[in-house]
């Protein structure tokens, strides 16, 4: 891998972050209706005073350059400001959401990407047969079928036959590991479902491209294992394409599992950003969008550059 | 040690090792505290976990919505009514260990006062103009006229340190009160919980180890929740999820009449609602029943100007006029105020489903008289900043009660009043408020707010339309739970959990 | 051969299945429907019957009807902000690719930005400026899926304006113009169709998961993720309303899905010779 190389998607990825950054500021910012607006609430006796007091307190009386550039600056140097509501630093209120999404992610990760091979397989030695369309249409459908939908029929079935299983909310790990793992079963196959299909039927082309090879006709009329030039060829043609799109859904689960963290009680990232977007919570929602899509593209930063690793020709 | 003695000791120990093992009452919100600032905040969620349960008042409100001595063991009233003397409770400290003393009586009050505070609580406590420390267990709060709700209001002005006067942050995040329970953790998003507090003045008192308040969105997830076991209470559910609840082994739903009530404002200073005609053709094109039927699952009354839960007070609604429906008789009124119709109005909802669903029915019932309603959904931030700013036509919404008639009417209905959006100013109605504030005479009283009630309910700038039905599921496994109007949680230093 | 009548096979049924979806959503007016905006209280949250074939919601509608027209909603919403999306990101992609230079550096970066949020997020951030509408939600979509076209268009386009006969094209004098319209953008059709196909499946699912937050079509619009969002509050008093729309949803958006992936394996000449 060449430094040149590192360097300029370096760049790039701190092109990508600015331009974020500016973004998420100023969308916030074009809202209708404001912090303050929301802060004093329905009930209130408060003059034009009182108003512009509250939006000192809070910087929003300052020019939008002057507020962009004091954010940015803490933002470099780790401090991106406070939570309009609890007066906890953002960062703080981050950690203690980011862990459910994390590990949500990284389980649905799991799930989605270790099942697909099999079943990428399976549907890729289906291909011509009777079942091949049912595999296809399970396929499509498992990418289609609405995730809280899915969701909240789970819950209630859960809740009518499986009634010992607590299925909601969310408990540490380090604190009931069982409880955690029970809870996260729901979510993890609503979440993994999309991904399943789309990185099976990925796996299934892949194969199929690999079986019309030449070399591998030749290797198969020459008599070798069948099935273990299949796998061996196709899963490394298809590990570019792979590994792109499971760092891709794993980039937008960090930030994407927003619906269902909703629909399961779970207190992540996706969460606290709706809530924060509702009560107009400046710094926390700027720094919650921030962080998904930093995470978003520093996970897109190293599939790049593991292709580079794969596949020298890339980074030339 | 005879064995009958012996296995009664054991007995024993093993019921002490069973209360000492940590009682824990879940109960889940709707969604995370906006702050818990007792003078700052009004949302529900975070008045249900401050008030009552972190802070108390110098009185308090039981459940039949009377004035009890809170804070103060007794109070005295001198007899131009200008003065209250408190007697302070004594032995009562904070959560943070220093002694509650007249000192922070007085900080309290001036603290909800102040503008740099800027309280929406004030104006509940604007008629005092001295307090004066006595000693440091009595304190004297001089009006400067007679205030009749004076003692309701003071049930909901939580007394602080007398430190935090100045301080307009740490309470939002780390709350120090008084009360049965005491602040433990935050977790945005997951939840707050309340440690006992060891100290409390009340002996035994309370039962519970601690309480956590989970944040859950979803209605059908509580709703999950509280059947399989994962939580304890669910206070002030919607009427879809109560009526499922009910039944539901395992779960009792405790229902009672809620003192806040949903409404129809309309703005006076647009046309055509500056027409008291038109006003009261759109009361006359209701239909609260089907109303409540439709949006709120029969769970609800027609509500006039006070909720019947104010039961010295509330007029029955049936004896209003307009609140017959009658559709001729809307269309007659629209036609001598000259309106041509149809005439097309918007309509800005609040983010509820009950209210939303209300939207909807209204629209079709003002359809009937030619009133054309379009209906604006929004988000809660611009609902509030239109409400604030009086930038609709009419608006569906949900309004707060107290347990006093001027908690209901004052700021909403005065010429100017803080929170008369609807630009309503009328002198007779101005001047009936002010006489009722400072009358003290129960009955004198009374025959004002009848006159406010019936003028009001058909004149007025709001159409009342239900006083729902309050909802709160609570397990079988909790007993000594009681379901209050005002939807405070109470009760919950009597709450005992079976494991 | 088997394989590619099979693969004709499911291609038609994907085609039969989308066009019965969007003939229906089209032609709602004149299927002699009850009225989707018709409030009977008394008949509210009712299980199916010969009156109402699929029930009714908690306001006494027939849910047949509103899901029909909530095909509508959805149908009219999502192929609007599709559209928006091809036109202002497949604009960008191929003059990207056919100008390079800076201007290609600075078009691809703006979409690299915008492509860096989270779908959901940014239609939902987008959604908050402009407040929740169908139109809302229709820009969120467009605004969102703007970089995929253009990235998805860049690519193909390259390869195109590198080819032998643009090239030639340019050397003989014809103007930038005359080759994107004559070479470029018929090329690309094939790619273009099955994307859209594929995106517009997507696209049913966003709007449903907005307007299932609240931030997509508003009540009383008939609208198949609004339904879903309020039946899930009733679903033990009547599950009717959250499933049927549930199912509406998958549906229309596997419909979709279907018609691209066997439009991708019909028009992908690789595929078609391997079996």
């Amino acid at each position: 891998m060449s430094q040149r190389f590192l360097l300029s998607r370096f760049i790039d990825l701190l092109v990508v972050l600015f331009g974020v950054s500016i973004i998420v500021f100023l969308m916030i910012r074009l809202i209708p209706g404001d912090a303050v607006a929301i802060m004093l609430g329905a009930n209130t006796e408060i003059t034009p005073d009182r108003i512009a007091e509250l939006k000192s307190r809070i910087g929003l009386d300052q020019p939008i350059l002057i507020q962009y550039g004091r954010w940015i600056w803490g933002a470099v140097q780790g401090d991106l400001g406070t939570s309009i509501w609890t007066g906890r630093p953002v960062m703080q209120e981050i950690g203690a959401n980011i862990w459910p999404t994390i590990e949500l992610t990284l389980l649905s990760v799991l799930v989605g990407a270790g099942l697909s091979i099999p079943l990428g397989a399976f549907m890729a030695e289906a291909r011509g047969k009777g079942a091949e369309v049912f595999v296809r249409i399970g396929a499509i459908a498992g990418l289609t079928i609405p995730s809280f939908w899915l969701g909240i029929v789970s819950i209630f079935m859960v809740a009518k036959f499986l009634p010992g299983v607590q299925a909601l909310g969310y408990v540490p790990f380090s604190e009931d590991p069982l409880g955690n793992l029970q809870r996260m079963i729901l979510p993890v196959i609503a979440l993994s479902l999309p991904m399943l299909a789309n990185l099976s039927r990925l796996v299934r082309s892949a194969m199929l491209d690999a079986l019309s090879q030449d070399y591998i006709r030749t290797a198969k009329a020459k008599g070798a294992n069948r099935r273990r030039i299949i796998y061996k060829h196709a899963l490394r043609n298809a590990l570019i394409p792979f590994i792109t799109s499971v760092g891709v859904s794993a980039g937008y689960l960090l930030g994407g599992a927003i619906v269902i963290e909703q629909v399961f009680a779970i207190p992540g990232l996706g969460r606290l950003v709706l809530g924060a977007i509702a009560e107009r919570n400046y710094p926390l929602v700027q720094a919650t969008i921030l962080v998904m899509t930093t995470a978003f593209v520093l996970v897109n930063f190293l599939v790049d550059m593991l292709y580079a690793v794969i596949d020298p020709r890339v980074s030339r | 040690m005879s064995l009958k003695k012996l296995s009664a000791a054991l007995l024993a120990t093993s019921i002490l090792v069973s209360t000492a093992s940590a009682a824990t009452l879940n109960i889940a919100i709707d969604s995370s505290p906006a702050g818990l600032d007792p003078h700052l905040i009004t949302a529900f969620n975070s008045v249900v976990i401050v008030q009552d349960n972190i802070y108390e008042g110098l009185t308090a409100i039981d459940k039949d919505q009377a004035v009890v001595p809170g804070l103060a063991e007794s109070w005295e009233i001198s007899d131009d009514g200008l003065t209250y003397t408190f007697k302070l409770r004594s032995g009562v400290t904070f959560h943070d260990g220093s002694a509650m003393d007249a000192e922070d009586v007085a900080a309290s009050i001036r603290r909800v006062q102040s503008e740099a505070v800027a309280s929406p609580l004030a104006s509940r406590v604007s008629p005092i103009v001295d307090i004066k420390i006595i000693d440091p267990t009595t304190v004297a709060l001089v009006l400067d006229a007679p205030f009749a709700p004076i003692l309701s209001s003071l049930a909901g002005i939580a007394i602080v340190p007398a430190e935090m006067e100045k301080d307009v942050d740490a309470l939002q995040q780390t709350p120090d009160g008084t009360g049965p329970f005491k602040f433990a953790e935050w977790q945005p998003n997951g939840f707050i919980s309340l440690d006992k507090n060891d100290a409390y003045y009340r002996e035994g008192e309370p039962k519970l180890d601690e309480v956590v308040f989970n944040f859950v969105p979803e209605a059908a997830t509580r709703q999950v929740g509280i059947t399989s076991g994962e939580y304890d209470l669910l206070p002030g559910i919607d009427p879809a999820t109560a009526l499922q609840l009910q039944g539901q082994a395992g779960v009792t739903v405790q229902q009672t009449r809620d003192l806040s009530y949903t409404l129809l404002g309309m703005n006076v200073s647009r046309p055509p609602f500056d027409k008291v005609e038109v006003r009261e053709a759109v009361n006359m094109l209701l239909n609260r029943q089907e109303i409540i039927d439709g949006a709120l699952f029969g769970s609800g009354v027609p509500a006039g100007p006070l909720s019947p839960a104010l039961t010295e007070w509330a007029l029955d609604p049936s004896t209003f006029s307009c609140y017959t429906t009658n559709v001729d008789g809307a269309k007659a009124l629209l036609k001598e105020a000259g309106v041509e119709t149809p005439i097309k109005l918007t309509m800005n909802v609040l983010p509820r489903q009950d209210t939303r669903d209300i939207a909807q029915v209204i629209q079709q019932e003002l359809a009937a008289g030619g009133i054309e309603v379009e209906l604006i959904n929004q988000e809660i931030g611009q609902f509030v900043q239109d409400w604030r700013n009086s930038n609709f036509d009419m608006f569906v919404s949900a309004n707060g009660g107290s347990p006093d008639p001027d908690g209901y009417f004052y700021r909403t209905f005065i010429g100017g009043g803080s929170t008369n959006v609807f630009k309503y100013d009328d002198a007779e109605v101005d001047s009936w408020l002010n006489e009722g504030r400072v009358e003290t005479d129960q009955a004198a009283r009374k025959a004002i707010y009848d006159k406010l009630q019936t003028k009001l309910a058909c004149d007025g700038p709001v159409a009342h339309i239900a006083y729902g039905t309050l909802n709160t599921a609570v397990s079988d496994k909790v007993k000594g739970f009681e379901i209050y109007a005002n939807g405070r949680l109470t009760s919950l230093v009597n709450v005992t959990v079976d494991e | 051969m088997i394989g590619f009548a099979r693969q004709n096979r499911l291609f038609s049924f994907a085609v039969v299945f989308v066009a019965l979806q969007v003939l229906l959503a089209v032609f709602a007016p004149a299927l002699g429907l009850q009225d989707p905006y018709a409030q009977i209280m008394v008949q509210r949250l009712k299980g199916p019957s010969p009156v109402n074939w699929l029930g009714t919601d908690q306001l006494g509608r027939d849910i047949l009807s509103r899901i029909i027209y909530g095909y509508r909603t959805s149908l009219l919403t999502c192929v609007t902000a599709v559209i928006l999306s091809l036109l202002a990101g497949g604009t960008l992609g191929m003059l990207a690719a056919y100008y390079r230079g800076w201007f290609d550096r600075i078009v691809m970066r703006l979409m690299d930005v915008l492509f860096a949020f989270p779908i959901l997020l940014l239609a939902i951030a987008v959604i908050a400026v402009l407040g929740p509408s169908i139109w809302g939600a229709a820009i969120a979509i467009a605004i969102v899926y703007t970089p995929i076209f253009s990235r998805l268009l860049r690519g193909p386009a390259l390869v195109i304006c590198e080819s032998e006969y643009v090239t030639g094209a340019k050397a003989i004098g014809a103007g930038d113009m005359r080759i994107i319209f004559l070479h470029l953008l018929p090329n690309l059709a094939s790619v273009v169709l099955v994307q859209t196909s594929l995106l517009l499946s997507a696209a049913i699912l966003v709007e449903a998961s907005l307007s299932f937050l609240g931030l997509g079509a508003q009540p009383p619009t008939p609208s198949l993720g609004l339904m879903l969002s309020e039946g899930r509050n009733f679903l033990l008093l009547a599950p009717w309303p959250a499933i049927f729309a549930g199912f509406a949803i998958l549906f229309l958006s596997f419909g979709f899905n279907l018609l691209g992936d066997a439009l991708r394996d019909t028009l992908d000449p690789r595929l078609r010779k391997e079996s």
